[in-house]
């Protein structure tokens, strides 16, 4: 199959995957038990505003029909009413898209610069006291978990020396890769274990390939053949496992946002599903699965590009 | 450039964009007089009338003004947009005189305006807590600065009424025109502060009104109100001077903030915390059990875990706070062998209950872990069961449940709509949802709501505390005090007991 038709094959395919999500967080915020409306209105609200309120947003219909009306409102473009907020959802995300998008971005450069950084100087210094502290460092990487070195950045970044801020997303570019260094930094760590004990091992694979073998007995030296054979033949794997990371990442955000107070999407999830605020939660859930759908893709992709002999 | 000089300068470059020095980017960012503060809730609403949550109460009040103003600390009421008012001999006619005074956008606030937004407030449909407004009946413009009032009973705390944050004023003319939703996100302001700009899930900026009615108020340029919901992340905020006011701080982390300079002082609150019960359902429907939970209770402990000691152990069910507080009745001091007694009394020997505690509160927590070891000396076993607060309210309002770890505070110092709230029977919640119904004190809040002598009225709130303790209508635990920290260059800025910031507008920043 040709690249091209392979481009139109997967948005087809995330049909079944939107719906099947739509369906499962449908009846999940079904099944549980509470009232949003009665959260939101407030406890002194009155019984007959409750009612008025639950019967404006549909809520007193039964399930089928209102999972039938949120299926032909999204095929128009709407995805429903944020009892919370008293809007459009789709409002509501729009405002906390940017945020998220950036964080998520910002951690993945952070993070790949310094799987780089850190792999490439294990596999040439392998076995020598480097190598061994940064293998230390990623197991204890691994298992740190994010809160708390977001905690730990916040108080000496923020508190001790007030290099940058504790939190917020700020109006220009400069001013967010200022503000989101932090939470970035975060995701990067929790991250970075991952990737870059992966890629050494894939380099100092590849070193002990024949072609790097060949290279050697030619009297190449060891850093030509690292930079212009080895590293480039140990991408593929790293870049498969990316895929993974970034669906990994998407999730991570929920907590790293928490911790930075970025007003974005993960923020928006947390408090939708504590409240009830049901068309928020499917919407920020669809948009999720969207992304993960579409960071694989891009995997594929980019697979296929480093590696002629993969077929799409 | 080859690809390595390449990668070499872009991280370079990265890396010096992100650590650029603090203090350059801030000069840039602001150099008005914006008060920034952070709260653990968000705001949802901008319409007064929509609402009945913390965050939404405490931005309006910066936002509307209201007929009557209660003063800094809420001891009394005063002018507002009404400069005088008479009362009808009757008790049931009040009449309000406005001053000359202008919305944020200019037009003038007319008696139609008031009319309008009070008429709202009291009948439309969603309007969300009309419940201590129930003996108005009639709001008219009588010409264009008076409004009349008109009341089915005489009913004295009415005044404090009109300072409540749901009575703000609106224009009449840009809520028809706008509509609820439209107005309810861009507003036209009465209060010292006009709406700029409302972020959801982020915060809300608001400017100075120039038109504000209050000579020279308010003194500072604006205020940024944040919603930061982690309590620590809020706390570092401050630390780090992103922050003039952090709201809600957690009790031990007050004297760290004291010690840095801060200005961290308890406040006085008008809130309980209590353990609601279900006098409908098995085992709460016994005044014996309820009495033997009660003496196995140890107030002084929870109080001492909860708030460190910067609360007090609740005697009454009425906060200290308010007006007609009595300050004669004890607080019950825990008595396992009574306890006992009384249990076995009851003929419930070995009976246990579900304690439902919001999930996502520490505080909550230690007081329902404590009262769960306590009562297992008496002999009473109690399940704690973690929901999150959505289903609580839930579970609460359907009388689906045997005991609630809650709380509520009162919006003015008067007490009636307090007792008329958590234990008055024939009110709409059913005394706060506990079923508590007792014909006596449902005629003695009436009665003392209709009194217009200070001193009898007194005595009429200390039978009814009286009353509800010995009957254990909730079992009351602690009065917490606000627990926030100010940056040493906001001056004069106190949350009053009513979750009101009332000096708002004479509040500097120096």
């Amino acid at each position: 199959m040709n690249r091209f038709s392979f481009v139109l094959r997967r948005p087809i395919q995330l049909i079944p995957v939107l719906l099947g999500i739509s369906v499962i967080t449908f009846l999940l915020l079904q099944m549980t038990p509470g009232d949003p409306v009665r959260l939101m209105l407030g406890p002194k609200a009155s019984q007959e505003a409750i009612e008025f309120v639950r019967a404006r947003y549909g809520l007193d219909q039964p399930v089928p029909v209102q999972y039938f009306y949120y299926v032909m409102n999204c095929l128009r473009g709407d995805f429903g009413q944020s009892i919370a907020f008293r809007g459009p959802v789709s409002g509501v995300i729009v405002a906390r898209i940017a945020p998220t998008v950036f964080l998520i971005l910002y951690g993945l450069v952070i993070s790949l610069l310094l799987t780089f950084a850190l792999a490439v100087t294990a596999a040439r210094q392998r076995g020598r006291w480097i190598d061994h502290l940064i293998r230390l460092l990623c197991v204890a990487g691994v298992g740190v978990p994010s809160y708390f070195v977001g905690l730990l950045l916040i108080m000496g970044f923020c508190l001790r020396l007030k290099i940058f801020p504790v939190s917020g997303y700020g109006p220009t570019f400069a001013n967010n890769l200022w503000h989101l260094f932090l939470p970035a930094l975060t995701i990067g760590i929790g991250v970075t274990p991952i990737l870059a004990r992966n890629l050494r091992a894939t380099f100092i694979q590849q070193m002990d390939k024949d072609y790097a073998v060949a290279c050697r007995s030619r009297g190449l030296p060891e850093s030509y053949i690292f930079s212009r054979h080895v590293f480039w033949n140990s991408l593929l794997p790293t870049v498969n496992l990316l895929g993974v990371v970034v669906a990994f990442l998407i999730g991570g955000t929920v907590v790293v946002e928490n911790v930075f107070n970025i007003p974005g999407l993960g923020n928006l999830l947390i408090r939708g599903v504590l409240t009830h605020d049901q068309f928020v939660v499917q919407a920020v859930a669809l948009l999720l699965a969207v992304g993960v759908v579409i960071s694989n893709f891009a995997v594929d992709i980019l697979t296929a590009i480093l590696d002629p002999r993969v077929k799409l | 450039m080859d690809r390595r000089v390449f990668l070499k300068s872009a991280a370079l470059a990265g890396f010096s964009i992100a650590t650029l020095p603090a203090t350059w980017l801030r000069a840039n960012a602001d150099g008005s007089k914006v008060l920034r503060m952070a709260y653990g809730a968000e705001v949802l609403t901008l319409d007064p009338i929509k609402t009945t949550y913390g965050a939404d109460i405490l931005i309006q009040g910066m936002m509307y003004a209201r007929l009557l103003h209660a003063n800094a600390d809420r001891t009394e009421v005063g002018p507002g947009l009404a400069e005088s008012w008479d009362i009808a001999d009757d008790g049931k006619t009040y009449t309000f005189h406005l001053r000359e005074a202008k919305f944020s956008d200019g037009s003038p606030i007319t008696a139609e305006d008031v009319a309008f937004s009070w008429n709202r407030m009291r009948f439309q449909k969603d309007s969300a807590y009309a419940a201590p407004f129930q003996p108005l009946t009639k709001i008219e413009a009588k010409d264009a600065k008076t409004v009349v009032m008109t009341l089915d009973r005489k009913f004295t705390p009415f005044l404090t009424l009109t300072e409540i944050w749901n009575t703000g004023i609106v224009p009449k003319a840009a809520v028809e025109k706008m509509g609820d939703d439209a107005f309810a996100k861009a507003p036209v302001t009465s209060g010292p502060f006009k709406f700029v700009e409302l972020k959801p899930g982020d915060r809300v900026v608001l400017a100075r009104n120039e038109h504000y009615y209050r000579e020279g108020e308010p003194k500072i340029d604006g205020v940024e109100f944040r919603y930061v919901p982690d309590d620590n992340t809020r706390v570092s905020m401050l630390q780090a001077g992103e922050l003039d006011v952090c709201l809600g701080v957690p009790a031990p982390r007050m004297a760290e903030l004291k010690a840095a300079g801060f200005r961290a002082d308890p406040e006085a609150s008008s809130t309980t915390y209590d353990m609601l019960i279900n006098h409908s359902a098995e085992p709460f429907n016994d005044l014996k059990f309820r009495q033997a939970v009660s003496y196995g209770i140890d107030r002084a402990a929870i109080n001492a875990a909860v708030t460190l000691g910067l609360g007090a152990p609740a005697s009454s069910i009425m906060s200290p706070a308010l007006d007609y507080f009595d300050k004669s009745l004890p607080v019950i001091a825990r008595d396992v062998e009574k306890a006992k007694a009384l249990l076995a009394e009851s003929g419930k020997t070995g009976a246990s209950f579900e304690l439902i505690q919001n999930a996502g509160s520490a505080d909550e927590e230690k007081a329902a872990v404590l009262i769960q070891a306590q009562l297992a000396e008496v002999g009473i076993t109690v399940n704690i069961a973690k929901i999150d607060s959505t289903q609580a309210w839930t579970r609460l309002a359907d009388g689906e449940y045997q005991a609630e770890m809650n709380w509520w505070y009162n919006e003015t110092r008067d007490p009636d709509n307090a007792l008329r709230w958590c234990v008055w029977g024939a009110g709409d919640n059913k005394s706060y949802y506990t079923r508590y119904n007792n014909e006596t004190v449902n005629k003695l809040i009436d009665e003392a709501s209709g009194e217009a002598d200070n001193a009898k009225r007194a005595e009429l709130y200390a039978q009814i505390q009286k009353t509800v303790v010995d009957e254990v209508a909730q079992v009351a635990l602690y009065h917490p005090t606000w627990l926030n920290a100010y940056a040493p260059n906001v001056k004069g800025l106190i949350l009053n007991v009513g979750l009101q910031f009332s000096s708002i507008g004479g509040t500097s920043l120096d």
